[in-house]
């Protein structure tokens, strides 16, 4: 029997892993990917201070302590199915199944699609995906191509490629249509642009902050937006412009572009071809909450935290006993604060399990703190209204209570 | 596409130096690095089909690149619905790509 | 190439118009449309398409998002081999 499997090598899941192995607790952690890390791999920020953070450098560090505290991390493991058997869980994996007494789910995200005419063509990919290709396995995704969705994920990794050498050659939004919702609206994407603006000291910010002050500027900022575009990080963001269609026979061959009127609708004869090798799509994240939802655990939608999450409390317990969660499967936020939240879900297995549960109050009220004040610190926020949302979950953990199995199981 | 691997990174550094490995893919011979997966390979090859889809024969590469759309399943050796973005390449792998399956009850079509 | 050929379930090749008109003659839920239309039943089991069935059975049914999962998620949650699943639970 192992005290704690957690599924997940990423921030939250080995910083969790690497609390429990300090306390004497035996762990296993599993991971669909080939490296330890998660989407930590690939991350590369300049922070404020001009210093680059180094998503790989700070997964190896994570590792090594985690092998030091002999943790056992295995790679290319799948989860397909989970269990509550009496007082543990089973864990089905592509390599054996695992009797555990807690679970701690931190599978992190998954990405939004934005569907337009041609995106199943090869070719065309996720932008996590260019980031994987490009910073992880390090071989280019194209010589040219664009980026369909303007978002604080896409900038940044769009800056990502550029550092590697790859050209892109403009950012647009998609084509309007009724699956593509608010990515294709000019005003909306503006907007959750100048909310981020501590991301980017760039000309958009710049411009866009004057021109924002007051909402009814909002249209005005746009009509006025430069045809050529407005430039971050030396390449056009276009907010008048959308990709209507990725065209190409056997693989991506270009891209047909139209100006758009403010709410996003193609103008007639305003088309162009622009010939490219790639397509990135960003929609966005959403919590990958499968594994959760197949033991039962109760769930809430909650926009800020990018859709729907397991119930969890701050300590990051579920309603479901010997249940945990951290990192991206409670909402989207950066690796710095899924690594505090792996932190916490440690404390409070270790709490859970041991014979002295006052042992530990300190630790996990520290390291709750430590949340707060890393989400504070974060220099990218992916929503303004992320602490309004946890918020709502909590409150509604404490409705709920700790569930009593036949909650779930019995009947 | 030239030289599409990314040796020389400002931040990350240079990519350290691989052993070969040799795979094949629908027959054709390609060449690979140690630690790379079927797609970085096949993408550093120049190749971005990875299958056609069942149904209707439209040829798809990579998507999520991560495990989650299943875009990229090829078949290694006989394991079928292998995902190429989580695979490493081996010496002597064999790659298939998803073909198109025949439809022989749907209205219309001939077999 | 029209709006509405876009394909949305990119496992089952289900486009816009497909889904579009069910929801649009059924008003119903994301699961009821994942059923009438295969959307969201492929290989992947919706982990791509899922955001955008839902967004399109919100346009037709006006209600909002329900706190419950509208399309659920089924083990196994990643495809695995007949020895596998038929794999007795020894333990």
């Amino acid at each position: 029997m192992i005290d704690v499997f957690i599924v997940g090598a990423g921030p939250a899941g080995l910083s969790a892993a690497n609390v429990c192995a300090k306390n004497g607790l035996k762990v296993k952690v599993v991971d669909e990917f080939m490296k330890a890390g998660g989407r930590l791999l690939g991350q590369l920020h300049e922070e404020p201070d001009g210093t680059w953070w180094n998503g790989i450098e700070e997964a190896k560090k994570l590792n090594d302590e985690a092998q030091q505290l002999k943790v056992e991390v295995d790679c290319g493991v799948s989860v397909y199915n989970i269990k509550k058997q009496n007082k543990s869980w089973k864990v089905y994996t592509t390599k054996g199944k695992f009797q555990t007494k807690a679970l701690l789910l931190a599978t992190g995200a998954a990405e939004t699609a934005i569907p337009i005419p041609g995106w199943t063509l090869p070719g065309v990919m996720s932008i996590g995906a260019a980031q994987v290709m490009t910073n992880v396995h390090r071989v280019k995704v194209g010589d040219r191509g664009v980026v369909v969705g303007i978002n604080i994920l896409s900038a940044a990794i769009t800056r990502e490629l550029q550092l590697a050498g790859i050209e892109v050659s403009s950012m647009y939004l998609p084509g309007k249509n009724i699956a593509t919702g608010d990515h294709g609206n000019p005003i909306l994407t503006m907007k959750s642009m100048l909310k981020v603006a501590s991301l980017a000291p760039s000309k958009l910010i710049r411009i866009g902050s004057k021109l924002m002050k007051s909402e009814s500027l909002h249209p005005l900022a746009l009509k006025f937006y430069p045809k050529s575009g407005i430039k971050v990080w030396g390449m056009p963001v276009h907010l008048r412009k959308a990709v209507i269609e990725i065209v190409g026979e056997k693989k991506v061959e270009g891209v047909r572009v139209a100006k758009v009127d403010l709410n996003g609708e193609p103008i007639v004869s305003t088309e162009e071809f622009i010939p490219v090798d790639f397509v990135c799509i960003a929609g966005g994240l959403y919590p990958l909450v499968e594994l959760a939802a197949i033991t039962g655990c109760p769930f809430q939608y909650v926009s800020e935290l990018g859709g729907h999450v397991p119930v969890h409390s701050e300590k990051m317990k579920t309603p479901l006993e010997g249940l945990y969660v951290a990192g991206n499967i409670t909402g989207i936020e950066s690796a710095k604060v899924a690594m505090k939240q792996g932190t916490v879900a440690g404390y409070s297995v270790v709490q859970d399990l041991s014979n002295k549960k006052e042992a530990f109050q300190v630790q996990l009220k520290q390291a709750i703190q430590t949340v707060e004040e890393t989400r504070n610190q974060a220099v990218i926020q992916f929503h303004p209204d992320i602490r309004t949302g946890r918020k709502k979950v909590y409150m509604s953990f404490k409705d709920k209570g700790l569930m009593k199995k036949r909650d779930f199981y019995g009947t | 596409m030239t030289n599409s691997r990314i040796v020389h990174h400002p931040i990350l550094g240079r990519l350290q130096e691989r052993g070969k490995i040799h795979f094949t893919f629908d027959d054709n011979e390609y060449i690979g690095y140690e630690g790379e997966t079927i797609a970085a390979a096949m993408l550093a090859n120049g190749e971005r089909v990875l299958r056609s889809h069942e149904e209707s024969g439209n040829l798809r590469g990579f998507y999520c690149n991560i495990g989650h759309c299943m875009e990229c399943r090829v078949t290694v050796g006989n394991q079928k619905t292998v995902r190429a973005c989580l695979s490493l390449i081996e010496e002597g792998m064999i790659v298939n790509s998803g073909k198109k399956l025949p439809t022989p009850f749907k209205k219309g079509e001939t077999l | 190439m029209s709006d509405r050929k876009i394909i949305i379930c990119r496992c089952e090749e289900v486009t816009l118009d497909q889904l579009v008109d069910t929801a649009e003659s059924y008003r119903c839920s994301s699961r009821e449309l994942k059923l009438r239309t295969r959307a969201g039943m492929g290989q992947c089991a919706g982990r791509t398409c899922r955001a955008l069935v839902d967004e399109i059975v919100q346009k037709y049914t006006n209600e909002p998002t329900p706190h419950d999962i509208p399309l659920g998620y089924q083990a196994p949650i990643r495809p695995i081999t007949f020895s596998l699943m038929g794999e007795k639970d020894h333990d």
